[in-house]
């Protein structure tokens, strides 16, 4: 196959082409209280090419591999059509071309284990939740991903990789006084079975929360101090912050741009933030990216300074900054964009204690529960809450979500707790059509901002 | 269609082949300039059998790849009792869904449209960084059952959207447009953004407390999703919903009639069967604010004691495709016009918001009637739009809230934002509003 590929690159008439063809196998299995409603374990192949030529850039998905060399010179055409109306030719950085294959070694790898003993593990969760007497339903599934994946490119390129994640995720829905709540739980997100093996402790407490919360009293709406936990913490980095870091959708937004130049100082300089795939064990942890580049440690803010960020290829090239190793594609059916990787910020010196202390009157935010940025803006709801009255935490709060403007509210960090955690389960959505990436890790301390919009009733 | 239905009556109790592909060609404009030209050529397969009175499930590029029948009852060999049976012979609607003159488009044509709209838009505008994506979509689904059911459908769409974000703010204005047929620059959309551009110049901040609201049709999202949610079968089997054992019960203004409408001939999203090849019906949801009936697949339908609805879907709320399982979503929905004009609902108004979109609505706890996001939209102050909204959080309980509707527009509008809709301008008596 890849010597195929990399003839069929090679004959194009373009400046720059590569081809990428992936072999994935899937396996889920999905408990819906208890009723299990999907087993599958199955495999789908395709491929992507990509040309830049004459200053213009196209890209294809294929799903039939003996169409490959038809589309690779239809995108070359493709290509030249969108550079001929361009006044400003799209270029590439400068990338050494590799060699070089870059296998697995998970501790304990998922591929060695039945599917029995996967949905053993699964079911063995799920009756955990369905004990408990206010669980109404459950959702529990476990997922697992491997991508066999080959890249070619025109430079001589030609790399074979895999990716692996394995998650054993889930809601607990429970229902009190006519209140319906939902709280989560992610084991794994990476390519390690162990991590998602022994893990009963972790479930009691999510369950124990989740019985909890319908008996909480709803938020209530205002501007206040908050301390995010770090799961909140790094969903606030992550979508916020972040996707403001990747190149892409800066390149050709003149306002963010102009406002996002390196140096710009973006926060106190106790803030530190870093974008790197070579953490290891995490769901956003790899070594080569969809456009043949090394994954590399980033930067992003260091002591409340914009220092650097995400990048392709051809984002480096524009900006004039390095490379970064950071276009990534979910599948064969998606073309690589600039995506985070394994986003954090950096432990500070403050204990979770001092945090609350510091607060007359505020929120304090539990567990992510899915946000949305447009921009500088961001919203983001937590799993619960409690309420902080005169530096001591108060009642579990319900329906409690948080707002705000990035600027302000990086601005207004003011504390940073001294203990990093990282998210088990990665699944950040990019693009149009939509990209769910769940190799795309975030993590965070706990972190005090002194205003925060908080929704609620 | 194909043998691997005649095979698999050999070696499984029932089997479900469903095959889809789609031809897609779509051009990108990014701050004014071309920026890339995408094709796809895409199959893919999902086979469900029921082997041994167990359910199972593969996925492949191609009926024809090897070894699908036998991975497909490895995973039903650990599958749980079948509760349900795949689809039965049934007549299924004519919904010309497709255009052959969308086919026949390339990228030349599309080039063409997104820059006619573009040039058109900068005429009057040169100031803006504009967006722009036109597509085309040639699709054909074919499915299949042991059970008899056995169809295909091809569709066509094109699409035009267009924007540009809001200098200095995160947000920003996008207009859409699709059909099943090529279609001419649309004059009268590039008019409404010019005019909603403008009005995003100034912040305006609206008082806090109770303000009525209009949710423009790409809004209309933010209460339909909170209802999907609440009639969809899971929710009525597992009980989570609010509108278990409410039939015919008043849940919504009686102004509002919310009718699933597949079958329209000609209409983007149509179709003649839904994702278990069970036929489309065109079918009142909510009729004058009372509820009609959920909407079911095979499997919750057989869980409920009651027959599928057709509205199988291969989607969930953040993945959709061929690999996500059927779920029971709306297919298109249609929310029938008011007499009053937009623009005199907007005159009406002393005090209140227009909005065009939420964010974070997914946050919120919408399984249960509720969402909270932060609005994007329009300050409106005596009857004028006075500027655009800036960290302004609107939340409601949609079987509280929308009970109280004080009129809905004789114009509608699509949106593709989650759902398939086409929808009046909704005015809610009152939400509750907070600004930073």
């Amino acid at each position: 196959m890849k010597d195929e590929l990399a003839r069929i690159v090679t004959g194009l008439d373009a400046d720059y082409a590569d081809i990428r063809f992936e072999e994935n196998r899937k396996t889920r299995v999905a408990y819906r209280g208890e009723e299990l409603e999907e087993v599958a374990s199955y495999a789908t192949s395709g491929g992507h090419a990509r040309a830049y030529a004459g200053g213009g850039k196209a890209i294809a998905s294929f799903s039939d591999p003996a169409q490959a060399a038809r589309i690779a010179k239809s995108v070359a055409a493709s290509a030249r059509i969108v550079g001929a109306k361009r006044d400003k030719p799209l270029r590439l950085a400068e990338a050494p071309p590799i060699r070089e294959s870059f296998p697995l070694k998970p501790l304990k790898d998922p591929r060695t284990i039945p599917l029995r003993e996967k949905l053993d593990l699964a079911a063995h969760y799920n009756e955990m939740i369905l004990r408990e007497p206010s669980v109404l339903t459950t959702e529990t599934h476990y997922d697992e991903f491997l991508s066999n994946r080959v890249f070619v490119n025109t430079e001589g390129s030609v790399i074979i990789y895999d990716l692996l994640v394995v998650n054993i995720v889930g809601t607990i829905v429970t229902k009190a006084k006519g209140v319906v709540q939902r709280v989560r739980f992610a084991f794994g997100g990476d390519a390690d079975y162990t991590r998602v093996l022994d893990r009963d402790e972790e479930l009691k407490e999510r369950i124990e929360f989740a019985r909890q919360l319908p008996h909480a009293e709803p938020a209530k709406a205002g501007l206040y101090p908050v301390i995010l936990d770090p799961s909140e913490a790094g969903l606030f980095i992550h979508e916020a912050f972040g996707h403001l870091s990747e190149a892409d959708g800066l390149q050709n937004n003149p306002a963010f741009r102009e406002r996002l130049q390196l140096g710009t100082p973006l926060a106190k300089p106790l803030l530190n933030v870093t974008d790197d795939p070579a953490l290891p064990g995490l769901p956003g942890t790899y070594e080569i990216d969809d456009e043949g580049v090394r994954g590399a440690k980033t930067r992003l803010i260091t002591e409340g300074i914009l220092t650097g960020r995400m990048h392709s290829r051809e984002t480096a090239a524009e900006f004039g900054e390095p490379l970064s190793g950071n276009m990534r594609a979910v599948d064969a059916h998606f073309t690589p964009l600039v995506r985070m990787s394994n986003i954090f910020i950096e432990s500070g010196e403050s204990s979770f204690d001092k945090m609350v202390a510091s607060i007359e009157d505020g929120y304090y935010l539990v567990g992510a529960k899915g946000g949305q940025t447009s921009g500088d803006q961001f919203t983001f709801g937590a799993q619960w809450g409690y309420r902080i009255e005169n530096g001591r935490l108060g009642p579990m709060v319900r329906d409690i979500n948080m707002s705000g403007e990035l600027f302000s509210t990086l601005e207004a960090i003011s504390m940073i707790g001294n203990e990093l955690a990282f998210a088990e389960r990665g699944g950040c959505g990019k693009g149009g059509p939509q990209q769910l990436n769940r190799k795309s890790g975030k993590g965070a301390p706990h972190i005090k901002i002194d205003r925060v919009t908080i929704g609620g009733v | 269609m194909h043998n691997l239905i005649e095979t698999a009556k050999q070696q499984v109790d029932q089997a479900e082949l469903y095959w889809n592909r789609a031809h897609t060609i779509s051009v990108r404009y990014e701050n004014g300039r071309l920026q890339q030209i995408a094709e796809n050529d895409l199959s893919s397969v999902a086979l469900r059998i029921i082997d041994g009175g167990k359910m199972g499930s593969t996925f492949a590029v191609s009926p024809d790849q090897p070894g699908l029948i036998e991975q497909a009852k490895a995973a039903a060999a650990h599958g749980d009792p079948a509760t349900f049976s795949f689809a039965p012979a049934a007549e299924y609607p004519s919904v010309d869904g497709y255009d052959p003159a969308t086919g026949r488009l390339t990228s030349d044509e599309l080039v063409a449209l997104a820059e006619s709209a573009l040039e058109a838009i900068r005429s009057r505008r040169s100031d803006l960084s504009l967006l722009a994506d036109a597509e085309l979509e040639h699709r054909e689904l074919a499915i299949e059952t042991t059970e008899g059911a056995k169809g295909s459908f091809e569709t066509s769409d094109i699409s035009l959207s267009f924007g540009a974000p809001i200098k200095g703010a995160g947000m920003g204005v996008y207009k859409w447009r699709g059909a099943v047929s090529p279609f001419a620059r649309p004059d009268e959309l590039i008019d409404e953004f010019i005019e909603w551009y403008g009005w995003t110049e100034k912040i305006s901040t609206p008082s806090t407390g109770r303000l009525p609201v209009i949710f423009a049709p790409d809004a209309a999202f933010l209460y339909l999703l909170p209802l999907w949610a609440g009639i969809e079968g899971s929710a009525i089997e597992k009980k989570t919903s609010p509108l278990v054992d409410r039939i015919g019960e008043q849940i919504l203004s009686e102004r509002l009639t919310i009718i699933d409408d597949p079958t329209a001939p000609g209409e983007l999203g149509a179709r003649p069967f839904d994702d278990e090849g069970v036929p489309c019906q065109r079918r009142a949801l909510i009729e004058n604010g009372i509820l009609n009936g959920y909407l079911l697949d095979r499997r919750t339908a057989s869980a409920l004691g009651q027959t599928s609805t057709g509205n199988a879907v291969k989607r969930e709320l953040f993945g959709s495709g061929t690999e996500t399982k059927p779920n029971p979503w709306p297919i298109r929905i249609t929310i029938d016009p008011g007499e009053t004009s937009y623009r005199k609902l907007i005159d009406d108004l002393d005090e209140g918001l227009l909005i065009y979109y939420g964010m974070g609505f997914h946050s919120g706890n919408y399984p249960q009637g509720q969402f909270a996001v932060q609005a994007i939209g329009f300050h409106i102050k005596g009857g004028d739009v006075v500027g655009r909204l800036d960290k302004t959080m609107v939340s409601a309980n949609i079987y509280e809230d929308f009970r109280r509707i004080r009129a809905v527009s004789a114009e509608r509008g699509p949106s593709l934002a989650f759902l398939n809709s086409t929808t009046p301008y909704v005015l809610v008596d009152s939400l509750q509003v907070a600004g930073a």
